[in-house]
């Protein structure tokens, strides 16, 4: 029962997103106002809504995506007793809420509300099982870390304020306040954001609380860590393009943060051993690659890509999911191995879902990659490479990741070879779903070289995004390169396939052990901002607290405390002494206003 | 004109109903129904239907200030009714005869905000002291009732004399009683108008209890019978603010700058006095005495700032104060043991009566969300407004930051500690009463234009 | 001296007080120098009888605050308030003619006022000696 009604306000949405969605495609595309929010001296904040092409195409992902997986969550979460589920449900229901609220905000404080409101749920969610207080701490990890992304977020806004008094996007965006902004003013803003960005959509240096969210529950991490909330970040920045485009600082911070981003978590993701993990670090990598396509300016791209990566990545969350169910729990790889047989339909989804990373054509991730891939090469050539040895990596760890867990030999316990079993359908249907979208999500976006007026996605976001400057390469230049591109992943995939069918596991040594402790960067900001940290706390705790404020505190209580006990002696119950003190003050106010007080 | 004439048949009534009533709850559905008589046929008066037109030579006007006040303060007088109507009977046996006072009190009241002259506001201020020197004392067996009411009697024909002597002498200078004539001043004014508004000052600061004429409030709210000082402090003094700020308003406008400071100092005393006096008693009904001082004190900020935001602020302030501190005293005089560790366990007992107490008390600290927390934001508001004495303002929010301490010693009592408090029977009226109360203190904490729209249009 | 106490009423200065100070400090001055002078000069003799009240030279017995019965002061107010009240009518009856019809009504509400609380204290029984 509460998963029908969870599913079926969020079915409901989605069908309103379909019949929003098709408004916007006819050109309706409007601003509603509900009532002023805040309103203060000449500072107006209403509580308002903005339905355009950009938020209606998020408002299709998150709805529909997140239905699939509501769907799919009544299966697995199975085994929790009714009020947790129920408690599940409720969370993951606000946080739907919370995403529809930050894409549907027509000025940036409604987005910063649903932008909150996601960060609170995801950390409901990965503390979900609060009993274990390792989940606890990961969650802590990354509601802290998003907090210092939300607080960039806000500093932005004031910044805002301040400067031309407004945040509604359909002011900020317009010609003359931008005018009125200074280009450090909006270097300084736009960097801000970024900085917000960064902390939603985990990129350097703040994109350690991903992997560690994973403490989840695996639909969770599908819908939150994959598909929607971290895409929040490259949404805003999408909204603000109006903004990046006059900053060539922050264009070239955002793109080359994403691209270090990619890399980073790319290589990262080569030696993890535990199935969600490098689902998590290939998060992380292709939000990278969002930043990477908003960097240099191609936002249409970076949306296309938010797009399919939904699609695949939660795909590839549910097969894991799936896998973990089969396997009963265990999501260590190194004991999974030769599932293909038992768990054909995993298999052949999850299978679908690496075509798709990899960027193998014709699958959507081909599209919105070569998209990206494109756009990087017009920008410049040095990044274009290293963005391709990125998406070479990609494909290595994610095939790594397939063959490891389905060919092969059985490496688990007798027990867990007998229990392995197929999921069942309200888990296998979405994941089919799913698989659907992952191949045909990317024929939204045909490239131009294909099929004339192929790409109608940037065609339909053209009202919010400014197509880019004409194309530089030209037509047969991109055909070489996809094709370079698409032979070199193939050619990864088969490498791979070489190394891992049959698997070895040894102790890592030299870069691999570094990679295997992600470059060491937890323990990094262990010792550079949580210990110090830690040292001023106490440090603060013991001498500051005590001494100075404890002592003001409680001093100011006891002068009152005093000053009650010798003012009540005033109070004696003599009406003499009352009428004597009445007189006195009186004569008193005579003397003042007449003699003193000329 | 409607109410006054009203209230005044209705105390007849009762008087006479509780020679030919013999049922208690007869008496007492009498009373209730003519409360919501009086508070209908004051609403019309507001809407334009006047009853009664009656010549007052403009001694007498009924604005809107006026009408608002009149209905806040029936309609706290209506569910005060509701709540302690019961609680009435078990002060005396003159049962009808106290329903009968309450009704000239409002009379009273409805004198004193609305008054253009002089003598008015003598009489109006006349009308509410004397049925109160005797609603005092009417726990006759009772020393301390006794002892209250006739200190209360002795110090408040003190103040009559002052006020009478202030009227005197601004009489001998006007020659009028008018307040509009004694306004037109605007050279240097004579001593004998700035003694004689001194001496009004004086009694007007006596009647709302403010510092340093303050000393008999706490003695009085205490000796009398909890019923009548739930009223006393509430109503009444909402009344006698009313009667201040028109004072001083109409009547001594233009020497605003000679009565500014005065207004500021006494403002301070009282807010000084009253929050950290209350902060050491022991017994819940002295401090709500006391705290009774310190809610005036934030009204004086009303009159001491005077401008259209201290008006309005004064009718919300009025209306918070009222509802918060009858449902306070409501319950209170439910409670067997007045002191703050009778209250110890109440939550468990009593969540319903805690929950809307803990409400009430947080309006009265000025926590957001409660009407009381508007109030105290207009006054400020509008102290801030004049722009002078910035230290008043700090000093106000200072002493709304002491005042929580003896408040929430209440909450903590309640809720956090272990106790079994013995109450008196309590009705479903009596609930749903409290819940109505409580509900009305939030939701003028939301909205508080419900209240201020009346006031334009 | 009647003069310097008239002139400056009007004007706001305190020295327009200063005649009011003075008359206050002549008239305490007095009343003190006229009991200091009385003590100082007279002789003292002190008897018993000399120390006892004086009453019209009726012995005094007893202890005047003698517990009475309310009823006395209760007709004994009531009295004065009923008298008191008869008193507006000597202004009417002066301006009879004058005031015509609607000075008739207003004295009849008067009186109906006036009627109203006599019933009232009938029936509280205020006026019954005996019980």
């Amino acid at each position: 029962m509460t998963g029908v009604i969870g599913c079926g306000v969020v079915l409901a949405s989605f069908v309103l997103s379909i019949m929003v969605f098709l408004q916007v495609k006819d050109g309706h595309s409007q601003v509603v106002d509900y009532f002023n929010f805040i309103n203060v001296g000449d500072l107006k904040i209403s509580f308002a809504f903005q339905l355009d092409q950009l938020s209606s195409l998020f408002l299709l992902i998150i709805t529909g995506v997140g239905f699939l997986i509501h769907v799919y969550s009544i299966s697995y979460m199975q085994e929790e007793n009714p009020g947790q589920f129920g408690r599940y449900f409720s969370f993951l229901n606000l946080f739907i809420f919370s995403m529809l609220l930050l894409v549907m905000g027509a000025n940036y404080v409604i987005m910063f509300i649903g932008w909150e409101g996601v960060g609170l749920c995801s950390y409901l969610l990965i503390g979900y099982w609060f009993k274990n207080n390792e989940f606890n701490k990961a969650a802590n990890k990354a509601f802290i870390m998003n907090r210092i992304g939300d607080l960039a977020f806000l500093i932005a806004l004031f910044w805002l304020i301040a400067k031309i008094g407004t945040v509604s996007y359909s002011e900020v965006f317009s010609a003359t306040n931008l005018a009125r902004l200074k280009s450090s003013d909006i270097t300084i803003i736009t960097l801000l954001l970024f900085t917000g960005a960064a902390g939603k959509s985990a990129q350097i240096p703040l994109y350690t609380w991903l992997p560690d969210a994973m403490a989840g529950p695996t639909p969770v991490s599908a819908l939150i860590h994959a598909a929607t909330m971290v895409t929040a970040g490259i949404y805003m920045i999408a909204r603000s393009n109006a903004l990046y485009s006059l900053s060539q600082i922050s264009m070239n911070v955002v793109a080359i943060t994403g691209l270090a981003t990619a890399i980073l978590a790319a290589t990262i993701a080569l030696k993890q051993n535990d199935i969600k993990k490098v689902l998590a670090y290939s998060t992380v990598s292709q939000l990278g690659y969002m930043f990477l396509a908003l960097g240099v300016g191609a936002y249409s791209a970076g949306v296309f890509h938010v797009m399919t990566h939904a699609f695949f990545k939660a795909l590839l969350f549910l097969a894991a999911g799936s896998v973990i169910h089969a396997m009963g729990g265990e999501q260590d790889i190194r004991k999974m191995g030769g599932l293909s047989k038992k768990i054909k339909i995993t298999y052949i989804t999850f299978l679908i879902g690496c075509i798709a990373i990899a960027g193998i054509p014709p699958f959507s991730g081909f599209f919105s990659k070569d998209a990206i891939l494109l756009a990087v090469f017009e920008h410049n050539k040095i990044l274009y490479v290293i963005a391709l040895l990125g998406a070479l990596l990609t494909a290595f760890y994610m095939f790594r990741l397939l063959f490891i867990v389905f060919t092969g030999a059985f490496r688990g316990t007798d027990e867990q070879k007998d229990h392995t079993h197929e999921s069942p359908g309200a888990m296998t249907i979405p994941m089919i779903i799913l698989a659907i979208l992952s191949v045909l999500g990317g024929l939204v976006g045909i490239p131009e070289v294909f099929m004339h007026g192929g790409d109608k996605l940037t065609a339909f976001l053209a009202p919010v995004i400014p197509l880019q400057a004409g194309e530089i390469v030209s037509h047969n230049t991109e055909l070489i390169l996809m094709a370079i591109s698409s032979l070199l992943v193939i050619g990864v995939v088969v490498f791979a396939w070489f190394l891992f069918r049959k698997t070895r596991f040894s102790e890592s040594k030299g870069l691999g052990k570094v990679l295997e402790n992600k470059w060491y960067v937890d323990e990094l900001y262990e010792k550079i901002f949580v210990k110090p940290l830690n040292k001023l706390g106490a440090f603060f705790n013991s001498v500051f607290e005590r001494s100075v404020i404890d002592d003001l505190v409680n001093g100011v209580g006891r002068l009152v405390n005093y000053g009650s006990r010798q003012l009540r002696l005033l109070q004696s119950g003599q009406v003499g002494s009352y009428v004597l003190l009445m007189v006195v003050s009186m004569v008193l106010i005579f003397i003042l206003q007449f003699f003193i007080r000329k | 004109m409607n109410a006054l004439l009203l209230s005044a048949v209705l105390g007849v009534v009762m008087m006479f109903s509780g020679i030919w009533l013999k049922s208690k709850s007869a008496i007492r559905n009498v009373a209730i129904v003519g409360m919501a008589l009086l508070l209908v046929v004051n609403i019309l008066e507001m809407s334009g239907m006047i009853f009664f037109r009656i010549d007052t030579k403009g001694m007498i006007v009924f604005d809107r200030f006026a009408l608002l006040f009149d209905s806040i303060a029936f309609l706290s007088t209506l569910l005060y009714l509701f709540l302690s109507a019961q609680d009435i009977e078990k002060v005396g046996i003159n049962y009808a005869d106290y329903f009968a006072l309450i009704f000239f009190i409002l009379c009273g009241i409805t004198l004193t905000s609305s008054f253009k002259s002089l003598l008015i506001l003598f009489l109006g201020v006349e009308i509410i002291s004397i049925p109160l020197y005797i609603l005092t004392g009417s726990d006759k067996r009772n020393l301390k009732s006794n002892e209250a009411s006739l200190k209360y009697f002795l110090l408040g024909s003190f103040s009559t004399g002052l006020m009478l002597m202030g009227i005197a002498l601004i009489y001998g200078d006007k020659g009028s009683f008018d307040t509009n004539s004694i306004n037109l001043i605007t050279e240097t004014p004579s001593a004998l108008i700035v003694a004689g508004m001194l001496l009004l000052l004086f009694s007007m600061a006596f009647k709302v209890s403010a510092a340093p004429f303050h000393f008999w409030a706490p003695d009085v709210y205490d000796g009398a019978p909890t019923v009548f000082t739930s009223f006393m402090a509430t109503i009444v003094k909402a009344a006698v603010f009313i009667a201040f700020i028109r004072l001083f308003e109409e009547a001594f406008g233009n020497l605003q700058n000679k009565w500014q400071l005065l207004m500021a100092i006494i403002t301070v005393a009282t807010l000084f006095i009253g929050n950290i006096t209350a902060v050491f008693q022991q017994s819940v009904k002295r401090m709500l005495a006391y705290s009774s001082i310190a809610q005036a004190g934030f009204m004086m900020l009303s009159v001491y700032a005077m401008n259209a935001e201290a008006k309005e602020g004064l009718l919300l302030y009025s209306a918070a104060y009222s509802f918060a501190t009858i449902g306070i005293f409501a319950v209170l005089i439910k409670m067997k043991d007045y002191t703050f560790d009778g209250f110890n366990g109440f939550a468990k007992h009593q969540p319903l009566l805690a929950a809307t107490t803990t409400i009430f008390l947080l309006s009265l600290a000025g926590i957001p969300l409660t009407a009381g927390f508007l109030a105290k934001f207009y006054m400020l508001k509008a102290a801030l407004g004049t722009g002078k004495y910035l230290w008043l303002v700090i000093f106000a929010v200072i002493m709304a930051a002491v005042s929580v301490y003896y408040y929430f010693r209440v909450i903590q009592a309640m809720y956090f500690k272990e106790g079994d408090p013995p109450v008196l029977q309590i009705t479903p009226v009596f609930k749903w009463t409290l819940v109505i109360l409580a509900a009305l203190v939030i939701l003028l904490g939301i909205f508080p234009n419900l209240l201020l729209t009346w006031y334009y249009f | 001296m009647i003069h310097l106490l008239q002139t400056g009423l009007n004007s706001a200065d305190s020295g327009s007080f200063l005649p009011v100070a003075v008359q206050f400090i002549i008239a305490t001055g007095l009343v003190a120098f006229l009991m200091f002078v009385t003590h100082m000069l007279g002789p003292k003799r002190k008897t018993t009888d000399k120390l006892q009240n004086f009453s019209s030279g009726i012995e005094t017995h007893g202890d005047a605050r003698q517990p009475m019965a309310i009823k006395y002061f209760l007709t004994a107010i009531l009295f004065v308030l009923f008298d008191v009240e008869v008193i507006f009518f000597y202004p009417y009856a002066v301006n009879f003619k004058v005031l015509g019809w609607n000075g008739f009504w207003a004295v009849m509400l008067f009186v109906g006022f006036f009627l109203c609380g006599f019933i009232y204290i009938l029936k509280k029984g205020a006026l019954k000696w005996e019980e």
